[in-house]
């Protein structure tokens, strides 16, 4: 390797790497529907944090399933953090299984305002019917 | 030595003081996988209490580097975007120490700097939600905003806080209601001051990242980029991304007014960060 090769690699590599993982996250963003915040693609603060997204189980208390630390908790971070089918059927299964119920319904909503007609409200991302049946 | 003298020597002082804000952010994440951290902690230490002075390898570099790797492997999609920084930015030491040259390791800060900011300007113009100015006065609403100024005003203080309560009794009814709350304004004209605030934080990053990346040791340029990180702490205490950028640009800036008051900003930062007032 020449000396103005192993200079090029030694002053680009690292920004390159960089450049890398933006590339990773904004993979992520366009297929997982990962959050702008998170991943190493500089997006915080462009849009409402994503712990402002809600998930809604009708007729179970969220606040109840996630009051401790554990694997629920994880998953359901998780689905904040990437409102996608895959995390949708990942906390449908875990509730099923940890609740012993037939069949479980989950929304993921997040959080719209309009600065013009100051107004604030949620809208549907994703959701899952799942029964028991179908596991 | 004297003030002028150590601020003559950029690097050794840049050095010292990303080693320091490393520490207090490993410190503050030593909680988390604790089983990996411990064995590198004890290795760590020990090998540089006991061989730091014989051999040419940086230990101390390189164990906090494996720790922020282990942060990274376990919670990839959870850490910040500065943990992603920091570790670029000791990788770029730790290379410094194998080639050992000023301006390969500027080249490095220099790069990522433009990388960093132009893919935030990016971000911001891809959001439509920013480039509207609704994510600003949803921010100004609930105090995500220049919160520290409100405080100074009880009366603006008190919307906050009922708006933030509004919001909470929102989300503790069936979203399939469609049901929405209105939030009362903090400051006069805040719709449009969130309009102008977001289209002007798009120029200045567009500027400091252009202006970066062609004059990187420039006056100008570091008092542009100084008064970017100064005008972010004001509306919000991101200090532990701040003290990075500090860093980054004591590390370019060959004007000694202004990389003592990168210094000043970078140990402000890390205090706040320790006494947990700011954003780690």
């Amino acid at each position: 390797m020449t000396e103005k090769t192993k200079e090029y690699i030694l002053k680009y590599s690292i920004p390159s790497l960089a450049v890398l993982v933006i590339a990773i996250h904004f993979f992520f963003v366009n297929t997982q529907n990962l959050n702008a915040w998170k991943g190493g693609g500089y997006g915080m603060y462009t849009g409402i944090h994503y712990q402002y997204n809600q998930i809604y189980i009708p007729g179970m208390s969220v606040d109840s399933l996630i009051s401790k630390k554990g694997e629920m908790k994880s998953i359901f971070d998780r689905l904040k953090l990437m409102p996608n089918k895959t995390n949708l059927k990942k906390a449908a299964i875990l509730v099923l299984k940890t609740r012993d119920k037939d069949s479980v319904h989950i929304q993921i909503w997040k959080p719209a305002i309009s600065r013009v007609d100051n107004t604030y409200t949620r809208v549907l991302i994703d959701e899952i019917y799942l029964k028991n049946s179908e596991l | 030595m004297t003030i002028e003298e150590r601020l003559k020597n950029n690097i050794a002082l840049a050095l010292q003081l990303l080693l320091l804000l490393v520490g207090v952010y490993i410190i503050i994440m030593a909680e988390e996988f604790r089983i990996w951290k411990i064995p590198l902690l004890i290795i760590g230490l020990l090998s540089w209490f006991f061989f730091g002075n014989k051999t040419k390898y940086p230990i101390i570099w390189i164990m906090l580097f494996m720790i922020l790797i282990v942060d990274l492997c376990n919670l990839y999609f959870g850490v910040a975007n500065h943990h992603f920084m920091l570790l670029y930015m000791v990788l770029s030491v730790l290379l410094y120490f194998y080639h050992k040259r000023t301006e390969i390791l500027q080249k490095n800060i220099q790069m990522l700097l433009v990388v960093v900011v132009i893919t935030s300007v990016v971000q911001k113009l891809m959001s439509s939600q920013f480039i509207n100015g609704d994510f600003y006065y949803d921010m100004m609403n609930k105090g995500g905003l220049f919160r520290v100024f409100f405080r100074f005003f009880p009366e603006k203080f008190e919307l906050i806080k009922s708006n933030y309560q509004s919001f909470l009794d929102l989300n503790n009814t069936n979203p399939n209601l469609y049901k929405k709350i209105e939030l009362k304004t903090i400051i006069p004209h805040q719709a449009s001051v969130s309009l102008v605030f977001a289209w002007v934080t798009i120029f200045v990053e567009f500027l400091v990242a252009l202006f970066i990346l062609v004059k990187p040791k420039n006056t100008w340029t570091h008092l542009l980029f100084a008064m970017m990180i100064l005008g972010v702490l004001c509306t919000r205490l991101e200090t532990g991304f701040m003290a990075l950028l500090s860093i980054c640009g004591l590390l370019l800036c060959h004007n000694l007014k202004l990389r003592l008051l990168y210094v000043l900003m970078v140990v402000g930062c890390i205090t706040l960060v320790v006494t947990k007032f700011g954003f780690h």
